[in-house]
């Protein structure tokens, strides 16, 4: 399903990173960040509660906003119902959705936000999403003290908030149009490689949008997928390229590549991941590069691996999602 | 000599684990659960008792010898009080083992925090 917008706006971002994401190319342009990975608190998952609320915190003081301005908040994470987002959410005490959809939760929080604004119902909606590496190693694969080894396919998850306030007000930028993907089965059952997993769903997405809104790869400047890492960005551009004809490889990166230095940074093998990997690189990136003007118009493809692990111990497959919302420039 | 073959044989059992992580998909749980039953495989006609008295502690140390312990004190219980020593005698030869997992994992979980 796709959807256009006339008067959707982002009105500022709040990013809050830990200690690897901060060792990456990107350190600089983050809001705020920490050296350990408690945060100052006495377990990870209230680590990740606080990178929640203070990214909010720092969104809200760009914005000039009171958390009284919020009409909707929508957020989601990792970890087990979506507990960091609760929690956040019970700290700013507004009207709360809880959203999941693994790595694409951000933007799908978009384009949620997107619809309640445009169809007039609220003026300003906060989204936020996060993720910390520690708490979705021991929920996803193994805890830290198992020290299993990983293969190189694997990709390791970014820790961070991330929130964005998006408003009915004009800014200089603003969501031009949205697709909500199709959950894909490839009969993959492999979670150290979310890559191949997440890689044809980004396509499906991608293929949709364009087809929906009668476009070409021509009319972006960039293709960004979430976080499919070395080898899911290989496999997305043979996959466009032999399933539908279309060559993104000249306007096409992936977030999970942007956000680590690969060559150094080896403990991250294929790249980052989790719903809060793109938001960081997007927030901190991508979104002052179209206020520059320096580019126009981005198509922002989330991709998540809808991942279970008693479904995957139950030998069923991993399926995946993908989000696209296309960013634009405003005049 | 023993040195050498305790070497050899310690080595030898890292080197299929190695195998086995690089080519399969198969965790560290599962390839220690493999060791522990191949351990306890061979404690039949003694094969790992012969392993034992030619390689020393380059038997000794590999899980696999914790298979061999298993089925090892329940043998011995069996030959004391019949079939029901079997599951009796099971972890006679390793409850010290278990016992100190248990009680240091507790000891250290007082004072260090999981880490990255």
């Amino acid at each position: 399903m796709t959807s256009k917008y006339k008067d959707v706006y982002i009105a500022s971002v709040g990013t809050v990173v830990g200690p690897y994401e901060h060792e990456g190319p990107l350190a600089k342009r983050f809001d705020k960040y920490y050296d350990d990975m408690y945060f100052g608190t006495d377990s990870l998952e209230s680590a990740e509660v606080k990178l929640v609320n203070d990214s909010i915190d720092i969104a809200l003081r760009k914005a000039k906003k009171e958390k009284s301005d919020i009409d909707l908040y929508i957020a989601g994470d990792l970890q087990n119902q979506i507990a960091a987002s609760c929690y956040a959410a019970g700290k700013i005490e507004r009207p709360f959705l809880g959203i999941y959809s693994a790595c694409a939760t951000n933007t799908e929080a978009m384009l949620l936000a997107a619809n309640f604004i445009e169809s007039k119902n609220c003026d300003n909606v906060l989204i936020s999403v996060s993720s910390h590496n520690m708490v979705a190693e021991k929920q996803f694969r193994n805890p830290t003290e198992y020290g299993a080894p990983k293969p190189s396919t694997a990709t390791f998850t970014a820790t961070g908030g991330a929130s964005s306030l998006l408003t009915n007000k004009k800014s200089k930028v603003r969501i031009e149009s949205s697709t909500i993907g199709t959950p894909i089965d490839m009969n993959q059952t492999d979670p150290l490689d979310m890559g191949s997993v997440m890689a044809p769903a980004a396509a499906h997405t991608i293929n949709r949008h364009l087809t929906d809104l009668g476009r070409t790869i021509d009319d972006y400047d960039l293709i960004l997928t979430g976080d499919l890492g070395l080898y899911g960005k290989e496999i997305l551009i043979d996959f466009m390229q032999d399933e539908y004809g279309i060559d993104i490889s000249k306007k096409y990166n992936d977030c999970g590549v942007i956000l680590y230095d690969l060559d150094n940074q080896k403990e991250v093998q294929a790249g980052g991941s989790g719903p809060v990997c793109s938001a960081l690189v997007v927030y901190s990136d991508i979104i002052k590069k179209l206020e520059k003007k320096e580019l126009k118009r981005v198509l922002y493809v989330a991709t998540g691996a809808l991942f279970n692990p008693t479904m995957v111990f139950q030998k069923e497959n991993i399926l995946s999602i993908a989000h696209a919302v296309s960013l634009e420039s405003v005049e | 000599m023993i040195y050498i073959y305790s070497f050899l044989f310690a080595g030898a059992v890292s080197l299929i684990g190695q195998l086995i992580l690089d080519n399969t998909k198969l965790t560290p749980g599962h390839i220690t659960s493999m060791f522990v039953i191949l351990g306890s495989a061979l404690d039949i006609f003694n094969i790992y008792d012969l392993i034992v008295a030619h390689v020393g502690a380059g038997a000794l140390v590999p899980i696999t010898s914790f298979g061999h312990l298993l089925i090892h004190g329940g043998l011995v219980r069996a030959s004391e009080v019949g079939y029901i020593g079997l599951a009796m005698g099971v972890f006679d030869l390793t409850a010290s083992g278990i016992t100190s997992a248990i009680f240091f994992a507790f000891i250290f979980s007082l004072f260090f925090r999981p880490k990255d």
